[in-house]
């Protein structure tokens, strides 16, 4: 007996530490979208998203504390509203990913990072390809 | 002609790889095994390893645009420096700096290899094999001399791998890395995580020679101690360094942010610093045999992990990874070196260990055990982490990031445990420890810990954690001391030389030990610059100031400068106390734009004693600016605890080349 429990409690130990791994992990996914996804696809709620896109050219005006700015994924676009710090290099036609929650009609954001790569990029910037994922905080 | 030499040194590196496995191994099996066998194809790998680092080094120094590498990553305009750090600032020529660094170490290795030494000649033949996959990679798909053969405009569209072939240069290059150029710490950084990554080939082909060949003991472990703690030692400052530039030039605000290329780094080290735990209840209890070779599987497979993660694209995005060729070669790699080894270690591991029980948990080993389970743990959430996203995205699911408070709920705890044994552990005896025994050594510094937390808490800090870390951090360090204190009493002469000479004494142990006190001040200055930072964003038109925490920033002027390589503008701004009267300094955030995009933001810090104050634009300065300020407590504790984790390993490294008797010190 004594053999089964030498390996019975460290199985038991790893398996609870997997599960509270786990459990945590699923508690803090912040699901990422399109623009295209939001409209189509995913009812507005108030868990916390990801939205990323590339900020539409024109579209972006001050309002008090707040950036109002359109995200675009070339097919469908996104009002969004973001009250919080505004990356240094925030640009209109640059790709951004923001996070908030989706109302429905308004993205409200309270984070915004800007894509940061270390792989050159050519100057006449490609469409932005949302599937980017590695980013500089903001 | 660079790309004829180059191509051909990195082929005469794959041949002599090759022949090295080959020859290695069998001169290992040989009635009368020679170190002199060996040292041919060694000589031709070093050969061919430097003369392609150098050629590739030559290529950029003189502007050869040819060649599709030096074209995308210098310019004539790039100055020395950055020319010079080019030849690593991109996949394929980090490749080339990976294989130098390897074919120094099968040189170390070989020479430490003398007649008649199995175990030495078949570690050399896996550090062959291993060769045979970099130098074969550099070869084919990562190949830095592949020659231009089509322009559009200023970028190469289409490159030849065949260097004969006739060749086309743009008029210049694109220039270096902006991020590279934008200071000169990314430069260092790369090589010091490859000698790092790299480091850990040379533990990792003695154990998997000592499970080939059945070699009972800890003799592998002996002969790659030094390797271990080195590499540790290295990665670690790699890691540092990657975290100062972050927070210093990068200018988001912080120094780590579990971004997976961070994790990439980490995973490894985590798991290195487990295994040189373990090692150590190995060499001087004989135990944990088996699990010693699982840790340094663990490690040298996550330091390709992370080569693989950083390297292949997968973290920018999943779909992007079989773009470039290298993805699926290093993913190939990985499972070979992952599946290989756990096969090896489930069909030979119980030639190689014995388990003598442990006596107690309350003993040195016991503590050390705990480490070793709270490490792998830490090792363990990092890697779910950070894989989680990759594989969900891999299989077609839903996009997820993983927020930092997974990783924060998962630290917090880790940290208050390890520290913890860190403290108790340094002190307590081997196979079993009275409680009268360690009690006596750590009360003192538990009332020391429990001082400073209570004057922390007087000083207005009211972040439990905050408060915790400070109790256990400053509870480490006293151990420590009072143990210096304790054995160097027993010495004559001067408390100082006294103290010194006990340091010699056992650097191994003494080494851990300074590590110990590093990484308690690098736990305290975590908690104080996260727990207790102060964000905010202000918008102060010119003329103006405004009021951040304790102080006052004034915006004089907006600032431009052209220099050779780059556009600089920015705000000079002063920073005055609260009152705004006292001047405390000159500061200037500024953007830097290079010939190529994306421009760099580089913030203004300037580091007190108690705090750093953090200044970064946020908007291009005109008649107004947008600054995020930050202050950041205690920050030069994080860096000095990082440095002296980093020097404690180097002394434990090499110090013992002093003396080579153990004297013990765990009475």
């Amino acid at each position: 007996m004594r053999r089964y429990w030498k390996f019975l409690i460290p199985a038991f130990v790893i398996l609870g530490i997997l599960v509270v791994l786990l459990v945590n992990l699923s508690s803090n996914l912040v699901y990422f979208h399109t623009p295209t996804e939001l409209n189509t696809e995913v009812t507005p709620s108030t868990e916390r998203l990801r939205l990323g896109g590339q900020v539409v050219a024109g579209s972006v005006e001050e309002d008090r504390e707040s950036l109002i700015l359109t995200v675009t994924d070339g097919r469908e676009s996104l009002l969004v509203q973001h009250d919080g710090v505004v990356p240094q290099l925030f640009a209109e036609g640059q790709g951004v990913i923001v996070e908030g929650v989706w109302d429905g009609t308004t993205f409200h954001s309270d984070t915004m990072l800007i894509r940061h790569d270390e792989q050159y990029r050519t100057e006449d910037n490609v469409i932005y390809d949302s599937d980017e994922h590695q980013l500089e905080e903001s | 002609m660079i790309a004829t030499i180059g191509l051909l040194s990195i082929l005469l590196a794959v041949a002599a790889s090759g022949v090295l496995t080959v020859r290695a191994w069998a001169e290992s099996r040989v009635p009368e095994p020679r170190a002199s066998a060996i040292r041919l194809p060694v000589a031709m790998l070093l050969l061919g390893s430097l003369v392609a680092f150098a050629a590739l080094e030559l290529g950029i120094l003189t502007d050869d645009f040819t060649l599709e590498y030096v074209a995308d990553n210098s310019s004539t305009t790039t100055p020395l420096i950055f020319k010079l750090a080019g030849a690593w600032a991109a996949l394929e020529g980090s490749i080339v700096l990976w294989g130098a660094v390897l074919a120094l170490l099968v040189y170390f290795v070989a020479r430490s290899v003398t007649d008649g030494d199995r175990l030495g000649l078949t570690a050399l033949s896996v550090t062959g094999a291993v060769s045979l996959f970099w130098f074969g990679l550099m070869a084919t798909v990562a190949n830095p001399f592949e020659v231009c053969t089509e322009l559009a405009g200023r970028s190469c569209v289409d490159s030849s791998w065949l260097p004969f072939v006739s060749a086309v240069a743009p008029a210049d290059g694109v220039g270096a890395n902006p991020l590279l150029q934008n200071h000169i710490l990314m430069a260092v950084h790369p090589p010091m995580l490859y000698v790092g990554y790299v480091g850990f080939t040379a533990p990792f082909a003695f154990a998997i020679a000592a499970m080939i060949r059945g070699e009972q003991g800890s003799v592998w472990l002996e002969r790659t101690r030094r390797w271990s703690v080195i590499a540790w030692a290295f990665l670690g400052f790699g890691i540092l360094l990657g975290a100062w530039w972050s927070y210093e030039v990068l200018g988001w605000g912080g120094y780590w942010a579990w971004d997976p290329v961070e994790n990439a780094a980490l995973l490894p080290w985590l798991a290195a610093t487990a295994f040189i735990h373990s090692a150590v209840v190995q060499r001087r209890r004989g135990m944990l045999q088996a699990w010693n070779l699982i840790l340094i599987i663990a490690t040298f497979s996550l330091t390709i992990l992370g080569t693989f993660l950083t390297r292949s694209g997968t973290i920018i995005s999943v779909h992007s990874f079989t773009q470039s060729g290298v993805g699926p070669v290093l993913l190939g790699f990985l499972m070979v070196v992952v599946i290989g080894s756990l096969l090896l270690f489930a069909w030979r591991s119980h030639l190689v260990s014995s388990a003598p029980r442990l006596d107690s948990v309350a003993s040195r080993e016991g503590i050390f055990l705990i480490n070793n389970l709270i490490l792998t743990v830490f090792a363990l959430a990092v890697l779910l982490g950070t894989l989680y996203p990759i594989v969900l995205e891999a299989m077609g699911r839903a996009r997820v990031s993983v927020g930092t408070p997974y990783y924060n709920r998962v630290t917090i705890p880790i940290a208050f445990v390890l520290l913890l044994a860190m403290g108790i552990g340094a002190v307590t005896p081997y196979r079993y420890a009275r409680r009268d025994v360690v009690w006596p050594r750590i009360a003192a510094p538990l009332a020391v810990g429990l001082v400073a937390g209570a004057l922390t808490v007087l000083l207005g800090v009211s972040s439990v954690p905050v408060v915790i870390i400070v109790v256990l951090g400053t509870f480490v360090i006293a151990t420590v001391f009072k143990e210096l204190l304790r054995q160097s009493a027993k010495l004559d002469g001067g408390r100082v030389g006294a103290a010194g000479r006990v340091l010699r004494r056992d650097p191994g142990y003494w080494g851990g030990q300074i590590a110990h006190v590093g990484v308690a001040l690098l736990a305290v200055g975590i908690a104080a610059s996260s727990g207790l930072a102060v964000r905010d964003q202000v918008r102060i038109p010119a003329g103006g100031s405004a009021t951040v925490d304790d102080y006052c920033i004034s915006y004089e002027s907006p600032t431009s400068r052209v220099e050779p390589n780059r556009t600089v503008t920015g705000a000079v701004l002063t920073l005055r106390a609260a009152d705004c009267s006292s001047e405390l300094a000159t500061m200037e955030p500024v953007f830097n734009r290079y010939t190529r995009p994306p421009a760099v933001a580089t913030p203004a810090v300037r580091t007190g004693i108690t705090e750093d104050v953090f200044v970064a634009l946020a908007t291009v300065p005109g008649e107004d600016v947008v600054l995020d300020v930050m202050i950041f407590p205690l920050m030069w504790v994080l860096w000095a605890g990082g440095l002296i984790a980093v020097g404690g390993g180097m002394w434990g490294a090499y110090a013992r080349k002093r003396t080579r008797e153990r004297v013990t010190a765990d009475v």
